[in-house]
């Protein structure tokens, strides 16, 4: 499988959501159990809405953790995004 | 607590339109007339809920059958539960579907019995094979999870590589091929179920291949027959360990069949808060902890792994729901599958003994 690339356009799968109730707030529920959203992977997942490119997000996430960390973030989001899109939690607009 | 669950398995209902050969069922069910109300049910969810439980299995019998399982959806749902309903599709249409999604329906796994019209409605029990044809379109066409449960064994495991193609084509996100277990009904025909090594191997090449080509399209879910693996199969992750099941009437199980085995003390949420129930109850505390395994699994490395197998599985195999389970290689009465094996696999087709539903 292909990388998850920057013009890629995601949203959560049907069946999929960020839990929100109390404890369990950094998973991700899915049909088969749930996926711990640990650090800054709750805020990516919360977004992507389906509108917003994987580079406008990116961006985004650039602003809010500081440049100097740009190409990790970069690096760091598409591994995860490429992850829970093969685990079937995300698909593509 | 040492042990947090995490899912509750609810058969809101023994009740069902179909009568498969393989029904996971206990042999004795519960009367409609015993079930559990509708507020019963919603307290229930409420405590899971506030204990941790993370994800709620509607399923039954068939969970439609319950005129009120929109409110339970939505009960669930409000007190934080992950919603999946396990169902034959039997008794649904376009609105009810609509509803059941409107109420906070997260997931739905529908169950086939074969790709081919003939033997999946020979092996429920009734022609149900073109209704679930026609619900899987309809699940398709809305915004929910789904998932295609294939039920396989020796009568169908030959037709694997259309069933996938069928999940491919589906709108499912994920498909499970789901070998029969040989408890409840299932116990008694598995002389015509339990697939041969030959079909098993080339089973296992043929999901290999599938999940290569439809990596990131569709997930395939798919467990071995225990009678063929080596070791055993960690049942339900351990017993009292992440799961619990309740059954129609609200008896509080570990799992699907433990009621077989004898002198279980099994507690009722009518009698007892569920947190109790979970941290103190006999029955949960039954096979909880490794103080109950003999040799060979109590000094062996795989003991925190598998949890010396299945306990149902032990009892209805050797007599002794505290013996290894029998699957295991180095269990001492793994004689019990290995001429269970040679029979299979030098074995004519049986005939099928078929249920009746409780009144």
């Amino acid at each position: 499988m292909t990388q998850v690339g920057l013009e890629s356009v995601l949203r959560l799968a049907p069946g999929c959501r960020l839990n929100e109730h109390g404890a369990g707030q950094d998973l991700l529920l899915i049909p088969e159990g749930a996926l711990r959203m640990q650090g800054p992977a709750r805020k990516i997942v919360e977004l992507l809405n389906g509108e917003r490119t994987v580079q406008t997000i990116i961006e985004d996430l650039q602003h809010r953790y500081g440049s100097e960390d740009a190409a990790r973030i970069e690096t760091e989001t598409i591994a995860l995004l490429t992850r829970l899109r093969d685990r079937g939690a995300l698909e593509s607009v | 607590m040492k042990y947090e669950p995490k899912a509750l398995i609810a058969e809101v209902t023994h009740r069902c339109p179909l009568h498969c050969v393989y029904c996971s069922n206990p042999l004795e069910m519960q009367r409609r007339s015993e079930e559990l109300s509708t507020s019963d049910w919603v307290s229930i969810f409420q405590q899971a809920g506030e204990m941790g439980v993370l994800q709620l299995h509607l399923t039954g019998g068939e969970p439609l059958a319950r005129t009120d399982l929109a409110e339970l959806i939505k009960a669930g749902r409000s007190s934080g539960l992950y919603i999946n309903l396990i169902t034959s599709g039997v008794g649904l249409d376009g609105p009810k579907l609509d509803a059941l999604i409107e109420a906070g329906l997260d997931h739905i796994q529908l169950s086939f019995q074969d790709i081919e019209e003939g033997p999946a409605n020979e092996f429920a029990g009734t022609r149900s094979h073109a209704l679930k044809l026609r619900m899987a379109a309809m699940i398709r066409e809305r915004r929910v999870g789904f998932t295609l449960n294939m039920v396989v064994h020796r009568s169908n495991l030959d037709r694997l590589e259309q069933m996938l193609a069928f999940a491919e084509q589906s709108g499912a996100q994920r498909v499970e091929i789901a070998h029969v277990q040989y408890y409840g009904w299932a116990l008694k025909n598995r002389d015509a179920l339990l697939p041969t090594r030959a079909q098993v191997d080339k089973s296992i090449e043929i999901v290999e291949a599938a999940r290569t080509r439809l990596r990131g399209r569709l997930r395939i879910d798919f467990v071995l027959p225990d009678y063929y693996a080596k070791y055993p199969k960690p049942c339900m992750n351990g017993w009292g360990h992440q799961q619990m099941l309740i059954d129609p009437a609200g008896r509080v199980l570990p799992c699907h069949a433990a009621g077989v085995i004898p002198g279980l003390e099994l507690s009722s949420t009518r009698e007892h808060p569920l947190r109790w129930i979970w941290e103190e109850s006999p029955a949960i505390n039954k096979f909880r902890d490794e103080s109950w395994m003999p040799e060979p699994c109590k000094s062996c490395d795989r003991r925190t792994r598998d949890f010396g197998g299945c306990r149902c599985q032990a009892l209805l195999l050797t007599g002794d729901a505290a013996a290894t389970d029998p699957v295991c290689t180095l269990a001492p009465r793994h004689d019990v599958i290995e001429k269970i094996l040679a029979q299979v696999n030098g074995n004519s087709r049986n005939e099928w003994v078929y249920r009746i539903d409780p009144v």
